[in-house]
């Protein structure tokens, strides 16, 4: 069947608007069945009856006298004509109505087609909406960061008050702006550009970004931007919460931390090269068979330099982190294979644990001191692997150095500088409250377990700042 | 044997570092900053290198200004630095290109490594 097939009554038949045809009079000459569902009365009630009798006079509204008796007598349609009342029979009511005036062949009076969309619901979602955002608004103006709510199109719905104080601009500046064109184009920044462009179609916040500029009226100032995807419950109007945090105080401090340790960090090292430099000068005057032992002392003095230098990579506040500075270790260890020793590969494998700085110095020294071992003995071909692993066993620590080497049984035990390297390994588990378990050599390799208590600082007691 | 010009504020770490230097055969000019320095750079003396610490007296990043005057000064001059400090990427950014630095504290052979280097390249 072709549409044009359908009778024109199957449609008016069909379509979810109520409709109502009056004649010039206003008389009802007919409706639909939309109109009789919507409201609760029948064809016998309604045809022929005048539109402001129907039901009890209750459709004699004000407003829609206006549009039948002033408007449409002047207009050939009217589209989105509202008419707020309270119906008798089903309760308040908004309706959107569209008017036609229709003349059919040899009927010069014509009708006029009303179509009534019970937009009610619309509207009562429209206000809780409305409600909804002035909640928003309330909240937002009681917050002390500045902030902005964006609409899908970036630009601004609401400032703060805060925002609006401390950039010393007017709502009505702001509103229907975007971030990037207020004040300097301080904001105009590509990659935050980017991140907003994703925080409502892939709902991503932006967590921590940071700018740094001038400020009129501010001078130089450090903020932190996040921003979040707001939407409420059932509605599709999305927007996004974009907060302001003033955190130049904090930057300063932290810029005075790492300036402070920057200074102390350059007064250690300077101490350290004097001691060096003593040994330097001493081994100068020293006989050759002792000249080994001054080079080994200035190697182990370099170690501890190191060690600071990379304490303060993996600090995380009160605690270092023993996954990064091992990582660390392994890192200055292998950029120090020289030679016939470039071919050693060196790997970690650490649990996320963490360690007071205070035994950090010795725990790097005996790592330094195992892997070395391996590194010196291990390998006569060049070539090789040495695994560095921590892991949490109980309410231990298990240290592993492992090599697949040629292992220890060629090895001559009695060799002077190894004997010292173990006195150190030693004195430093001894130091470390720790335990060692021989090492394990099966011709494939030397492994080196070493217990320590979880000198580390108990979960959730420590100051843990994120790095 | 080559002329160097060592710049070092701490004069025991100077002098320890000129003394191995000059077990190396070569000859020492001594500053104890880049006002001095420059003395020496601004003068007609033949100069083959600049070992320099970064943290000069009371400026932190004073050798790395003093590089770059120096290398204006004299564009074949070649440039060691040395420094106590953790040596960072933007510490890096603000070296003379190509140019190298020897970590605090380094040994006699460390140094003498670095010197063969600057002086071979």
């Amino acid at each position: 069947m072709a549409v044009s097939d359908i009778a024109a009554s199957d449609i008016v038949e069909t379509v979810p608007s109520a409709l109502i045809v009056l004649d010039r009079n206003l008389n009802i000459t007919s409706a639909n069945r939309a109109f009789y569902q919507t409201f609760r009365t029948s064809a016998d009630e309604t045809e022929g009856c005048h539109i402001y009798d129907l039901g009890n006079r209750q459709w004699d509204i004000p407003s829609l006298r206006t549009l039948l008796e002033s408007v449409i007598p002047h207009r050939a349609s009217v589209e989105g004509f509202e008419v707020e009342h309270d119906f008798p029979t089903i309760g308040r009511r908004t309706m959107l109505v569209n008017a036609r005036k229709i003349f059919r062949p040899g009927d010069h009076d014509g009708s006029i087609l009303l179509a009534i969309e019970d937009v009610s619901e619309e509207r009562a979602a429209r206000v809780e909406s409305k409600r909804y955002w002035q909640l928003i608004q309330s909240i937002v103006d009681t917050i002390r960061d500045p902030l902005v709510v964006l609409e899908d199109d970036m630009t601004i719905v609401t400032a703060s008050k805060a925002f609006l104080t401390i950039f010393g601009i007017t709502q009505a500046e702001t509103h229907g702006r975007r971030v990037a064109e207020l004040g300097q184009h301080q904001w105009d920044v590509p990659a935050l550009r980017h991140l907003m462009e994703k925080v409502l179609p892939e709902n991503k916040p932006i967590e921590s970004f940071e700018i740094e500029d001038n400020f009129p009226g501010l001078g130089r100032r450090v903020f932190n931007l996040n921003a979040r995807k707001i939407s409420q419950p059932g509605n599709h109007a999305h927007r996004m919460l974009l907060v302001f945090e003033d955190i130049t105080d904090r930057k300063q401090r932290e810029r005075d931390a790492v300036s402070l340790t920057n200074e102390i960090s350059h007064r250690i090292k300077n101490n350290l090269q004097i001691v060096v430099g003593l040994i330097a000068y001493e081994a100068k005057w020293t006989a050759a068979p002792c000249v080994q032992g001054y080079k080994a002392m200035q190697a182990r003095i370099g170690a501890i330099a190191e060690l600071y230098d990379l304490i303060s990579q993996s600090s995380r506040g009160q605690t270092v982190a023993v996954d990064a500075y091992l990582r660390e270790i392994a890192k200055a260890m292998s950029a120090s294979l020289i030679g016939n020793m470039s071919g050693v590969e060196i790997e970690v494998k650490a649990e996320p644990l963490e360690i007071d700085p205070d035994r950090a110095v010795p725990f790097g020294l005996l790592v330094n001191e195992l892997a070395t071992n391996a590194i010196k003995h291990a390998f006569p071909q060049g070539t090789g692997h040495v695994t560095l692993s921590v892991e949490k066993v109980g309410d231990q620590i298990e240290l592993i150095v492992a090599d697949d080497g040629v292992g220890m049984k060629d090895k001559d035990s009695a060799k002077v500088p190894e004997k010292r390297g173990s006195d150190y390994v030693a004195i430093f588990v001894r130091q470390l409250g720790g335990t060692i378990a021989p090492s394990v050599s099966e011709g494939t390799g030397t492994i080196v377990r070493i217990r320590l208590p979880l000198l580390l600082v108990p979960p959730g007691s420590a100051e843990r700042v994120a790095a | 044997m080559a002329v160097i010009l060592v710049v070092e504020d701490d004069v025991f770490i100077r002098q320890v570092a000129e003394m191995m230097i000059q077990d190396w055969g070569h000859d020492i000019l001594s500053a104890s900053d880049a006002e001095e320095a420059l003395i020496f750079l601004r003068s007609a003396q033949h100069i083959d290198a600049l070992f320099t610490d970064i943290y000069l007296k009371h400026s932190v990043l004073g050798g790395c200004e003093l590089a770059h005057q120096a290398i204006e000064l004299r564009p074949k001059l070649r440039v060691l630095y040395t420094t106590g400090n953790v040596v960072t990427d933007k510490m890096k950014a603000l070296f003379v290109e190509g140019t190298e630095c020897l970590r605090k504290p380094y040994t006699q052979h460390q140094l003498e490594d670095c010197v063969a280097a600057l002086l071979a390249a």
